[in-house]
């Protein structure tokens, strides 16, 4: 399954947003995003990580990331 | 960290041809049993956020399993909304492909502002239908350079429309005749069902261990899924194949008709959309299947509930029959001729075949 992480933006710039979850920061673009976002928000990264394919509500970023890392601790990914 | 999601495809060649094609997964193919003891209703919330290629499609097949699993019988509205969100998503994939990845197979620096302005058109499907499908078909027919319909009305007007050149996707697939790889990758084809493998729900509901959402198949067959085997009737794709076998050429073309196929639905479905409530959730047992058509090719989840809750959750997702070690992209590199271009001529396969992570090829 193609699996996307929940990221926080924790920087933008010129269109690039640095990107965090897990413990590990990432840049991806923003210019196929159909949404505003701003530092703070989450994001899904689409496949590869180079770019941010929709924005997710906080709530629901973070019922996403409890999940995976139950998958995590449960050695499944 | 969260390991990323990846296909290696490695190819070792002998005596001037591919003697050897090793496909190493770290997909994640086992995540769906964490879903066990949640209630069906936190699943459907949480699958579109941690898909991002294939949040809808994810969605649709949940909700059909869990209602197949409480004998709930969903209603034609219901059934409707969740195809017109798949069909969505399928022209936001494709059409960011050809947008995208395509241009840049070409050589071609890619212009993303239309393949923006498609997904901004595709989130807004449920709330203005009609003007989000005319504004698709508008822009998909810029970046075509003609209105898909008609480009892929035939063997002629697309053969026009590659000589014509007149876009990156052209020019890519031109390109792609012009070298002689319109037939590169042709191998055996054996479709996937139009119903699933006849086998799916006993695989399923016996896969303890991951084997088969891993490495699927039925009796040892492993299906294609996907574009081309949804549209190996449709006069191009089935003149391209009796041309070119299953090689480049047909993949790419069958993606751009699934793509008009899925926007000429759209134009069907959008006229009179219903405006329906989710159904009612219900404390039901027992076990279900949901089947969906996703843009990559058949989504399978397999559901079983008590008492309200989820007692086993599983997932197979197309990427592993395409990119299964024995299937159509492994039997397509499988004989080819070696040479400085063999890296590139294997991307294209891959791009044509589409998986749903990053995948590297390297030739040993």
């Amino acid at each position: 399954m193609c699996m996307a992480v929940p990221s926080k933006i924790v920087a933008i710039a010129d269109g690039i947003a640095t990107v965090e979850a897990f413990g590990q920061t990432r840049q991806c673009s923003l210019m196929l995003l159909a949404d505003e976002v701003a530092v703070g928000d989450y994001v899904i990264l689409g496949a590869g990580g180079t770019f941010a394919a929709e924005k997710v509500p906080e709530d629901a970023a973070l019922a996403a990331l409890d999940y995976l890392a139950e998958v995590l601790e449960n050695g499944l990914a | 960290m969260f390991p990323e999601a990846r296909i290696d495809i490695g190819l070792r060649t002998a005596h001037g041809r591919v003697a050897g094609v090793s496909v190493a997964s770290t997909r994640i193919v086992q995540a769906a049993r964490v879903f066990s003891g949640r209630r069906p209703e936190e699943v459907t919330a949480l699958l579109p956020s941690v898909f991002s290629l294939c949040g809808a499609a994810q969605r649709a097949a949940c909700a059909d399993a869990v209602e197949a699993a409480r004998s709930q019988v969903p209603s034609p509205g219901q059934l409707t909304l969740r195809r017109v969100d798949v069909l969505a998503e399928t022209v936001a994939e494709h059409g960011l492909a050809v947008i995208r990845d395509w241009a840049a197979l070409a050589g071609e620096p890619a212009d993303l502002t239309p393949g923006k302005s498609l997904r901004v058109a595709m989130a807004a499907i449920r709330s203005t239908p009609a003007q989000a499908v005319a504004r698709a078909s508008e822009i998909m027919a810029e970046v075509l350079g003609a209105a898909p319909g008609a480009v892929l009305a035939g063997a002629e007007p697309f053969s026009a429309w590659l000589a014509r050149g007149g876009t990156p996707a052209a020019r890519l697939l031109r390109g792609i005749v012009d070298e002689g790889l319109a037939g590169f990758g042709a191998g055996p084809f054996i479709p996937m069902p139009a119903t699933g493998p006849v086998d799916l729900a006993e695989r399923m509901a016996d896969d303890v261990d991951g084997r088969y959402a891993a490495a699927p198949d039925c009796g040892g067959k492993v299906y294609e899924t996907g574009p081309l085997a949804r549209h190996r009737h449709h006069p191009l794709v089935a003149a391209l194949m009796a041309e070119h076998g299953t090689g480049i050429l047909p993949r790419m073309a069958a993606r751009l008709v699934d793509l008009a196929a899925a926007l000429r639905e759209l134009e069907l479905l959008v006229q009179d959309l219903p405006e329906e409530p989710s159904p009612r959730p219900s404390d039901g047992a027992g076990t279900g299947l949901g089947l969906v058509e996703a843009a990559r090719g058949l989504l399978a989840h397999r559901v079983e509930l008590e008492d309200g809750r989820v007692k086993s959750y599983r997932i197979l997702a197309p990427t592993e029959w395409n990119f299964h070690p024995a299937g159509p992209l492994a039997a397509g590199l499988m004989g080819a001729a070696a040479g400085d271009d063999l890296e590139r001529r294997a991307r294209l396969l891959v791009h044509a075949l589409d998986p749903c992570v990053a995948c590297s090829v390297a030739v040993e």
